[in-house]
């Protein structure tokens, strides 16, 4: 019993890991623009398809697969801001719903990424990303880890350090923040508002992009692999769909939860695990379960 | 517009009440399922627009009632022996009553947190269809029997397509009522602004709750126009994919206007029948037309093709 709960524990922590690159994403959109990014499921996707494309078409090692995939989709991302959402928050109806249109917006594109992916020949067959790393499986007292799995929890920790140095210490990341909390502050500061709006839908979508590289060794490729950002989506919301930490905290949480439904009550019941988090959670404590008090924005 | 509509304007509704009964006779059995298909969609629709563009709330949960609207009816129906005139007023209610027993948590929460609480209901709805095996087949599915309405058999196209358009016929009239109604506006009021709503003496969270009980019957009332034509439900059928199709046409349309729903309906409803008969080659793009659809009307059609089509009959008058 002891040696399957801290198996349950283990792989939790890795896949938990990767759902919160993906709750990243979603929560830097959501703090940029006010929106959730439901094609945010479908740059994951269309990652782990670029991944292979530049692993298995363009024979490149792992290590340029990741800044290839997150570029093209960083460019994705940015132009999508640029071109779909600037128009329809300058066209907005005064009083209809400008989320509305904008989360429509997100859904058109989640359906234009996967209508393309279903297009390319390519992905005409499930195919399996090789594994990131090879090796002997990693003994930690009655914990086996594959070596891949050990890689992809290293490499989604770097990320994580890379992001909070970023927001943390940079101009541009500090701008970004400042944009967030303020966007008309801001730009009597001189940030370039737009310019950051369309830095952080490249930066969250570059994100997504590389979760998915790191995903699909682990997963079946399907142009419908996007639903995985169902579990991103409780991720982020356990922390409160504000903070980046609380998207770690959650992302960590779900997969281990996850991983304990699986083995002690049913493998079944995995798939409801992440719905009943969104709702108890936002039922019970809107504010996430690490943050002190509300922060729902008043008008 | 405040009060009840002027009868003229319940004339058209006549004109589609007649065609429910002569159509059948004139077209083929093909385009008398598409258009079932289409009016049903049009009563979700119209549901989905009370509560998105009237009250201006943003749920998902529309396919979930819409989902205890089928199996209701259908169980009614097949298992107590119920007639179909009262199963499908006892689905609608028993929608609604969820509707309302959901809208209390729900209307605490506002934007992307109501949307997503409401997303996660309809998933979960889904998975008991799935999981419920022993009453509703679970993902195998479960057959429906042709349902009678005052002793007149349903079950196939032609049979359902007049009791069809005289069900559509009276939630568009429904509709009419309620959006000119006292509540109509409060939602209205409460879609512009809250606080000014609650200034003004309106109960905001009460016209909230009431706007999503009400939407969930139009989604229960659909949920019974399913079993009259179709002889097969699964969980399927009410997956994450139809709501977004429900979602696009409101938005398509004009959202906070009747006909707006209803050209949402015909338009996407028709869609992917016309790239099937003339483009079969493009077919495969279907998806991603969709998504560029989806794309350019909120970037050039901020209110919809409804909402154009009026701006350019305003236009013109102006101009004369």
């Amino acid at each position: 019993m002891w040696p399957l709960v801290l198996q349950g524990v283990a792989s939790g922590i890795v896949t938990g890991c990767v759902y919160a690159l993906i709750a990243i994403s979603l929560v830097i959109v959501y703090k940029s623009s006010d929106v959730i990014n439901f094609a945010g499921g479908e740059m994951v996707m269309l990652g782990g398809y670029l991944g292979m494309f530049a692993l298995l078409g363009l024979g490149l090692p792992y290590l340029f697969v990741f800044p290839f995939a997150a570029l093209v989709i960083f460019a994705i991302g940015a132009l999508f801001d640029r071109i779909v959402l600037t128009r329809t928050l300058r066209r907005a109806v005064p009083g209809q719903s400008v989320l509305v249109a904008m989360v429509i917006g997100t859904v058109g594109l989640s359906y234009v990424i996967k209508g393309a992916v279903r297009v390319v020949p390519y992905t005409e067959e499930v195919r399996r990303l090789p594994p990131i790393s090879a090796g002997q499986p990693i003994f930690l007292g009655p914990v086996v880890l594959q070596h891949q799995d050990v890689a992809i929890t290293l490499a989604a920790i770097v990320i994580m350090a890379a992001l909070w140095a970023f927001f943390g210490f940079t101009i541009i990341g500090k701008a970004l923040r400042a944009t967030s909390q303020n966007p008309r502050a801001a730009a009597l500061v001189g940030i370039p508002v737009r310019l950051m709006s369309m830095t952080a839908w490249g930066l969250a979508a570059a994100l997504a992009g590389v979760a998915g590289v790191l995903l699909a060794p682990k997963l079946l490729l399907t142009p419908d692999s996007g639903i995985v950002v169902i579990l991103a989506l409780a991720a982020a919301i356990i922390g409160g769909f504000t903070s980046l930490p609380g998207c770690v905290a959650g992302g960590i949480l779900l997969g281990v939860v996850q991983n304990m439904i699986g083995q002690f009550v049913s493998s079944r019941a995995i798939s409801l695990a992440p719905f009943l988090v969104i709702m108890l959670v936002l039922l019970v404590r809107p504010q996430g379960l690490f943050a002190g008090r509300p922060t729902t924005k008043k008008v | 517009m405040y009060g009840s509509p002027p009868l003229v304007r319940l004339a058209p509704l006549l004109l589609l009440l007649i065609a429910g009964f002569v159509l059948p006779h004139l077209l083929r059995q093909y385009f008398l399922f598409l258009g079932n298909i289409l009016m049903m969609y049009a009563v979700l629709a119209l549901g989905l627009d009370i509560l998105l563009g009237w009250a201006g709330q943003f749920a998902f949960a529309h396919i979930a009632f819409f989902g205890i609207g089928t199996y209701a009816t259908a169980l009614l129906h097949a298992r107590l022996g119920v007639p179909f005139v009262i199963a499908m007023p006892l689905a609608a209610l028993l929608a609604g009553l969820i509707g309302l027993l959901i809208g209390f948590p729900a209307t605490r929460l506002r934007t992307v947190y109501l949307a997503l609480a409401t997303f996660a209901f309809a998933e979960g709805a889904q998975w008991v269809f799935n999981a419920w095996d022993k009453v509703t087949g679970g993902a195998d599915g479960l057959r429906i029997s042709a349902p009678t309405v005052f002793g007149y058999a349903t079950g196939t196209d032609p049979t359902a397509f007049p009791v069809m358009a005289a069900i559509l016929a009276l939630m568009i009239a429904a509709t009419m009522y309620l959006t000119t109604s006292r509540l109509g506006r409060a939602m209205c009021a409460v879609r512009e602004s809250e606080h000014v709503a609650a200034a003004s003496g309106i109960d905001v969270r009460g016209t909230k709750i009431w706007a999503f009980a009400i939407s969930a019957v139009y989604a229960g009332v659909a949920g019974g126009m399913y079993t009259l034509f179709q002889s097969f439900v699964n969980p399927e059928v009410f997956g994450f994919s139809q709501i977004v199709l429900l979602l696009s046409m409101v938005v398509v349309g004009g959202l906070g206007s009747i006909p707006g729903a209803l050209i949402g309906v015909a338009l996407l409803g028709l869609l992917p029948e016309i790239m099937r008969t003339t483009m079969r080659s493009l077919l495969i793009w279907q998806e991603f037309a969709y998504g560029v659809i989806l794309i350019l009307v909120i970037m050039f059609m901020p209110r919809g093709i409804w909402g154009m089509i009026v701006a350019l009959r305003n236009r013109k008058r102006t101009h004369a």
